[in-house]
């Protein structure tokens, strides 16, 4: 077992060093993770306040006396949220697969949070079954968690279930998080909005969508694919049909836009990640974008 | 006349045989209970996407119409190929009867006969062509007799020794040496010479098969001039001819009239045989002896019925050909659509 993050790292240093950390530091002031130190507000004194934190400057000019709050020091939780049914084993595009995908885009946004000292936690599952890996620091827990999403995505496993996991994450997860939703479905169902919605008064959701081979492609016109949800093949001769590419070129655009509406209604910040060398952009659009959503 | 039987397989075992095979492997290849195996496929997520469109419902019905077609004009093919393999044969049999006449050319080979013989060579000759069935035999005599050729059917070579025959009588040259050499043996001894009874005699000996129920006959061409004294008389030579149910007919050479007596005699013998008389240079002299002939009972022979076998492949090939112009024709049908469907593209 190769280790996830050393490839995700690499992966980061193609990229320049200094936007990531641009980026990183955007993503801290967007999703007020407090330094500890960072003053927030300024409110009346009462009895039982430190002494030590009374602004004597401002009281003196609003003849009140007023204390310091800070933002408590804590360490926030990043929730990968992995939906890790079978579909997720299928490809993405000609050679890589929509698991290693997932596991990359799971790890950029691990180790931001993690090299932040910040806490990373998973919950992933199927139809059949959800696990929540409780929330811990270091690379060597990020490690596990990837680890364990890898495992996880089997293509006879059984079939990816997105409202069940979001269901579980709001049963189960008390705290509040930045919930980073990794899922490869096309469409949200009206339960899966809902349950968005829920999760957004508590978390601050971020949603990541693998994208799907195209079967018509002509790269893999020459291969046998199997729909691993159907468990059935997709027959040759129905691929090479450019009229049906066409057709399907449409319908998939179609479905995408009527995604990004939804989600662009929940206010949730969301992106699309396509293939493999536009993953890491695309998580830091999404960063990126998140933020632009909370300046707002 | 051939009686044709139903068509049978003459090996239906090999017919089953494959047919058993053609299913056999239909079913393997259609294997109802197989999964696809996932070794070298790759796997795509929401290709059931593809089912909503409706570009996928016309590929998938014409897959459909033109795999069926496919499908039936291989088994049509199959079929054929089966029917050909099992060999699909037709049994005849012909129940022959022959009608069958043995006829001896009992000819004197005196000197004086000579002309009257390539007479009678000649119309016989002529005649041979009609017959069917007859054998011949030719006997010449003097002294004593000798069979030139015994009965027989080879028509080719009756009348190869025909011709050679004739063409040894009609030199009319009893001194040539074509005539001497045909001749040889006829006579043993001069004093002993034209002896007609002896002559009939070992004509009618000349037939075999004395066991079967044919018609036999002698045509006898002769003057009747015997020098000196034979074995058998005339009359005991006709006698031994109805012993023997051989019917006689008589062809006397012109000289013959000026005795007689002889002729009476010849005349006489003949008749009692049942055998018409004729003197060669009166009208017909010959042509009576042939109609005789003709007309002469012949006997139906029964012969064990004959059976042939004939393969009959038209059918298997047929359908072969059917089964294989199917399958060019679908083929043909789905360039022509792949074809026109990538120009669409093209224009696009």
């Amino acid at each position: 077992m190769t280790a996830h993050l050393t490839r995700i790292k690499s992966r980061l240093a193609i990229h320049a060093h200094r936007k990531v950390w641009g980026l990183l530091e955007g993503e801290y002031a967007a999703i007020h993770v407090g330094r500890g130190i960072d003053f927030n507000d300024l409110r009346e004194y009462v009895r039982g306040d430190d002494v030590k934190d009374i602004d004597w400057k401002a009281s003196a000019r609003s003849r009140q006396l007023l204390v310091k709050r800070y933002v408590a020091e804590r360490k926030h939780t990043v929730l990968l949220c992995v939906s890790t049914g079978r579909s997720m084993a299928a490809l993405n595009d000609a050679a890589v697969a929509k698991r290693e995908l997932a596991v990359l885009v799971s790890g950029v946004l691990g180790l931001l949070a993690v090299q932040h000292g910040d806490l990373v936690a998973l919950v992933h599952g199927d139809e059949h079954r959800r696990h929540v890996e409780r929330p811990g620091a270091g690379e060597l827990h990020l490690e596990r968690l990837l680890g364990t999403v890898h495992r996880a995505i089997t293509p006879d496993g059984p079939h990816s279930d997105l409202p069940g996991l979001l269901r579980h994450v709001v049963r189960t997860i008390r705290r509040r998080t930045i919930l980073v939703v990794v899922t490869d479905d096309v469409t949200l169902s009206e339960e899966s909005t809902l349950l968005l919605r829920r999760l957004t008064a508590q978390h601050e959701v971020l949603f990541l969508t693998v994208g799907d081979l195209d079967p018509t492609r002509r790269e893999v016109a020459g291969r046998r694919l199997v729909d691993v949800d159907a468990d059935a093949e997709v027959p040759g001769w129905l691929r090479r049909d450019a009229r049906l590419r066409a057709e399907f070129a449409a319908l998939v655009d179609e479905e995408g836009q009527r995604m990004r509406r939804r989600l662009d209604q929940l206010g949730i910040a969301h992106e699309v990640v396509r293939d493999h060398d536009g993953a890491i952009t695309a998580v830091f659009r999404l960063l990126e974008r998140h933020r632009h959503a909370r300046r707002r | 006349m051939w009686d044709s039987d139903a068509t049978t397989f003459r090996w239906p075992w090999l017919a089953l045989a494959l047919g058993a095979l053609v299913l056999l492997l239909l079913v393997l290849w259609l294997r109802p209970w197989r999964r696809p195996s996932r070794t070298g496929a790759s796997y795509v997520a929401h290709a059931a996407r593809l089912q909503s469109l409706p570009r996928y419902r016309t590929l998938v019905r014409r897959q459909v119409a033109l795999g069926a077609c496919l499908t039936l004009a291989a088994l049509v093919a199959c079929t054929g190929a089966v029917v050909l393999a099992g060999r699909l044969q037709q049994r005849q049999s012909m129940s022959q009867e022959e009608r069958t006449r043995d006829i001896v050319l009992c000819l004197d080979a005196s000197g004086s006969m000579a002309e009257v013989d390539a007479d009678v060579l000649r119309e016989f000759r002529t005649i041979i062509s009609g017959l069917r069935g007859e054998r011949i035999g030719l006997t010449i005599w003097s002294g004593a007799a000798i069979t030139v050729f015994p009965l027989t059917d080879d028509y080719t070579y009756v009348l190869d020794q025909l011709n050679a025959a004739e063409k040894a009588f009609a030199s009319g040259d009893v001194y040539s040496d074509e005539y001497a050499v045909f001749t040889a043996g006829t006579v043993l001894d001069w004093d002993v010479q034209s002896q007609m009874g002896d002559g009939l005699a070992s004509c009618v000996q000349r037939f075999d098969r004395s066991d079967e129920d044919r018609s036999r006959a002698i045509v006898l061409a002769s003057d009747n001039e015997p020098i000196g004294a034979g074995i058998f008389t005339v009359p005991d030579a006709a006698a031994f001819a109805r012993e023997k149910k051989v019917v006689v007919h008589g062809i006397a050479a012109p000289a013959t009239a000026e005795r007689p007596d002889a002729a009476q005699q010849f005349e006489a013998a003949v008749t009692s045989t049942g055998g018409t008389f004729s003197v060669l240079g009166a009208d017909g002299s010959t042509k009576a002896v042939i109609d005789a002939i003709a007309s002469l009972d012949a006997k139906p022979i029964k012969r064990p019925p004959l059976v042939q076998v004939l393969d009959r492949p038209r059918l298997g090939t047929v359908v072969v050909g059917v089964g294989l112009a199917g399958l060019v024709a679908v083929w043909v049908a789905q360039a022509v659509l792949v074809l026109r469907d990538r120009r669409a593209g093209e224009r696009r």
